[in-house]
């Protein structure tokens, strides 16, 4: 067991930071306050890869091995983790899906687009009463012909505001709504297709999350991914990838308020000493930085599961309940330290303990990766 | 085909340095390495005339089995091959044993080249020796300090600041160039060549047998470093306290000087403006 990163994985590490603290770190903070997303930036972003990042080769994209993937998402989210929602989004549940699960039509028509990050990408399982129970959706897909006609709203959808393709979790069976799971691809100019307004929400503030409507919105039936039927098995599929991003994303995030307030703790003087030179302050940091390794290597081990072809739920899971987890206590701790400036927007660590909250709810909440840990433990033989 | 090479070194990250007050060598194995940043505009030069001209670009280092990373990183930003020149008695080389040895290796690896481009001076040792050194080893024309670069047909025309006047060059090829970090802003990475770099190249790795050489870095070093050491510093806080307005005017009075040149032009302005 080598516990060392090889070069490759340094290199990636040292080439996104260096591309997001020049490019995200100045704006990171207004594209926050004016809930802005960055368009500047995504063109930037194009042509290095950033939208296919496990994307196979023939269709544009990097290719990239999964802990590759993971340092990606944590080195843009350690600056703006609202960026780094895009992008794990739109690679892992926007785009990867029909990497895995499409025809090779279907491959051919959107990977290219989606890859190169001309179209972005999103993905649609949450409704009004559905979310956590993936079961109970409502949007419904009715055959007519060559095509379905889609009918639903779909909630809180990441990139919702800005994609160009979208994967839609509907009921293609009304009579038999809990075995009728089906995901289809819908393009954003398709007629009955509108997207709402964007959510006025915490955190992720320049991520412009919004609603998706659909009315009587046809899409043709090459557009069905899978079979019919097999959405609730691309719907787990997906999202036990997700989650390994969505934990990056929230390692990201602990990083980014460690590294703030070890070097604030240092700097900031009471009782004419340092901050770091109080037992309980260091207690505090100790405590951050062991959590923030911990979360690192129960990552990095869900990763290397998915690459060496092993079954990684469980593991996706635990890496994104605990990350998720340490990054609000990271983050709450590092506004502590901070003081008064921390609960100021002065301030990033106001920006990251807002950021962190979300990271226990989507893609899973921890809850329902309890779940998930539980039932894996509980189905294996004695 | 245009045939380019360009030298590379890997540097600590770290501006704080250590070394080994023994030798006065840098401990380079302490430091996280990155490219060398003049070497990287001479790399981004190299692409430039690539992307206009075509061609083949070889990235050459020499150093400790570590700075292979540097040329993968090379390889990822568009370099078609690299060679590392690697040997534990090649280590303590000064520049002139430096140059000596990346000449051999030139000469036996890519005899046909065009132009030889380097970094303009390292940010660890500041020599700015290598580059024209190894024009001399290799006996081809070398310009040192170039800003800018233009092929046109077996010319290479460039421009270089020298004192206060931009000079137009040109030099016959084969030649070598030393790049400043002034224009050729190195071009970010696409994550495609980094898995690429560490996928599908090999790296040339050759000792001073393979090069035929019989050497010691420090023993054939004619340059003895007799003492490397931080300047103390004469630094010293002045607190001022009162009014904001006043204490700027007094600022500005006592140290307006030596901020000087520009700022206190656009203080200046901005007080008539007022």
């Amino acid at each position: 067991m080598n516990f060392n990163p090889c070069t490759k994985h340094k290199t990636v590490r040292k080439t996104v930071r260096k591309f997001v603290e020049t490019e995200l770190g100045p704006i990171a903070h207004e594209i926050d306050q004016k809930a802005r997303f960055p368009w500047e930036v995504v063109e930037k972003m194009r042509p290095l890869n950033f939208f296919g990042l496990q994307v196979p080769r023939e269709y544009g994209g990097a290719e990239m091995d999964s802990i590759s993937y993971a340092i990606v998402i944590e080195e843009i989210s350690r600056v703006c983790a609202a960026m780094g929602l895009c992008i794990t989004v739109h690679n892992s549940v926007g785009t990867n899906p029909i990497a895995q699960f499409g025809t090779k039509e279907q491959k051919e028509k959107f990977l290219p687009k989606l890859a190169s990050g001309e179209c972005i990408g999103a993905f649609c399982l949450t409704e009004a009463n559905a979310g956590t129970d993936a079961g109970g959706v409502e949007t419904t897909a009715i055959e007519d012909g060559d095509h379905y006609v889609i009918n639903g709203t779909k909630i809180f959808v990441t990139n919702g505001g800005i994609c160009g393709s979208a994967l839609i979790f509907t009921i293609t069976d009304s009579e038999n709504q809990r075995n009728s799971n089906s995901v289809l691809i819908v393009e954003k100019n398709t007629p009955g297709f509108s997207v709402g307004e964007i959510e006025d929400l915490c955190g992720m503030r320049a991520n412009p999350v919004s609603s998706l409507f659909f009315e009587d919105c046809r899409v043709p039936k090459t557009n069905l991914l899978g079979r019919k039927g097999d959405g609730l098995k691309i719907g787990l599929s997906t999202l036990d990838s997700g989650r390994i991003g969505i934990a990056a994303q929230a390692l990201g995030i602990a990083q980014a308020a460690f590294d703030d307030a070890l070097k604030y703790s240092k700097e900031r003087q009471q009782f004419k000493k340092p901050l770091s030179t109080f037992q309980t302050i260091q207690n505090y940091l100790a405590d951050m930085a062991t959590e923030i390794d911990a979360a690192r290597l129960l990552l990095y081990r869900a990763c290397v599961f998915k690459d060496t072809g092993k079954s990684f739920g469980a593991e996706a899971a635990m890496a994104k309940l605990y990350c998720s987890t340490i990054a609000s206590r990271v983050t709450g701790l590092a506004v502590q330290i901070h003081g008064g400036y921390g609960y100021s927007k002065e301030y990033d660590v106001e920006r990251y303990f807002r950021d962190a909250k979300v990271t226990e709810i989507y893609e899973g909440t921890s809850e329902v990766q309890r779940m998930v840990i539980a039932r894996s433990l509980l189905t294996k033989p004695a | 085909m245009l045939n380019l090479i360009v030298c590379i070194k890997q540097v600590p990250m770290v501006s704080e340095l250590n070394w080994d007050p023994r030798t006065g060598t840098l401990k380079r194995d302490l430091a996280e390495g990155m490219m060398n940043p003049a070497c990287h505009h001479a790399l981004e030069a190299a692409l430039r005339l690539k992307d206009l001209h075509g061609g083949h670009i070889t990235a050459i280092t020499m150093g400790p089995p570590m700075a292979e990373e540097v040329l993968r990183e090379a390889l990822a930003i568009g370099a078609d091959r690299c060679i590392l020149l690697t040997d534990r008695r090649m280590a303590g080389a000064d520049t002139f044993m430096t140059s000596f040895i990346l000449a051999r290796a030139i000469e036996k690896e890519c005899p046909d080249f065009n132009i030889v481009l380097c970094g303009c001076h390292t940010s660890d040792s500041e020599t700015a020796q290598v580059g024209p050194q190894l024009a001399e080893e290799l006996k081809i024309p070398g310009a040192a300090y170039v800003e800018w670069l233009e092929l046109k047909e077996n010319v290479l025309r460039m421009k270089r600041l020298s004192d206060n006047f931009l000079e137009t060059l040109e030099m016959d090829l084969p030649g070598l160039v030393t790049v400043t970090t002034s224009q050729y802003q190195p071009r970010y990475v696409p994550l495609a060549g980094i898995q690429d770099a560490y996928d599908k190249y090999d790296i040339t790795t050759l000792d001073a047998d393979d090069l035929k050489l019989k050497i010691t870095g420090i023993k054939d070093s004619p340059t003895r470093i007799l003492k490397v050491y931080s300047p103390d510093s004469k630094k010293k806080n002045i607190e001022m306290k009162g009014p904001a307005k006043i204490i700027v005017e007094e600022l500005l009075e006592k140290f307006g000087r030596k901020i000087g040149g520009e700022i206190q032009k656009d203080l200046k302005a901005y007080g008539q403006d007022q």
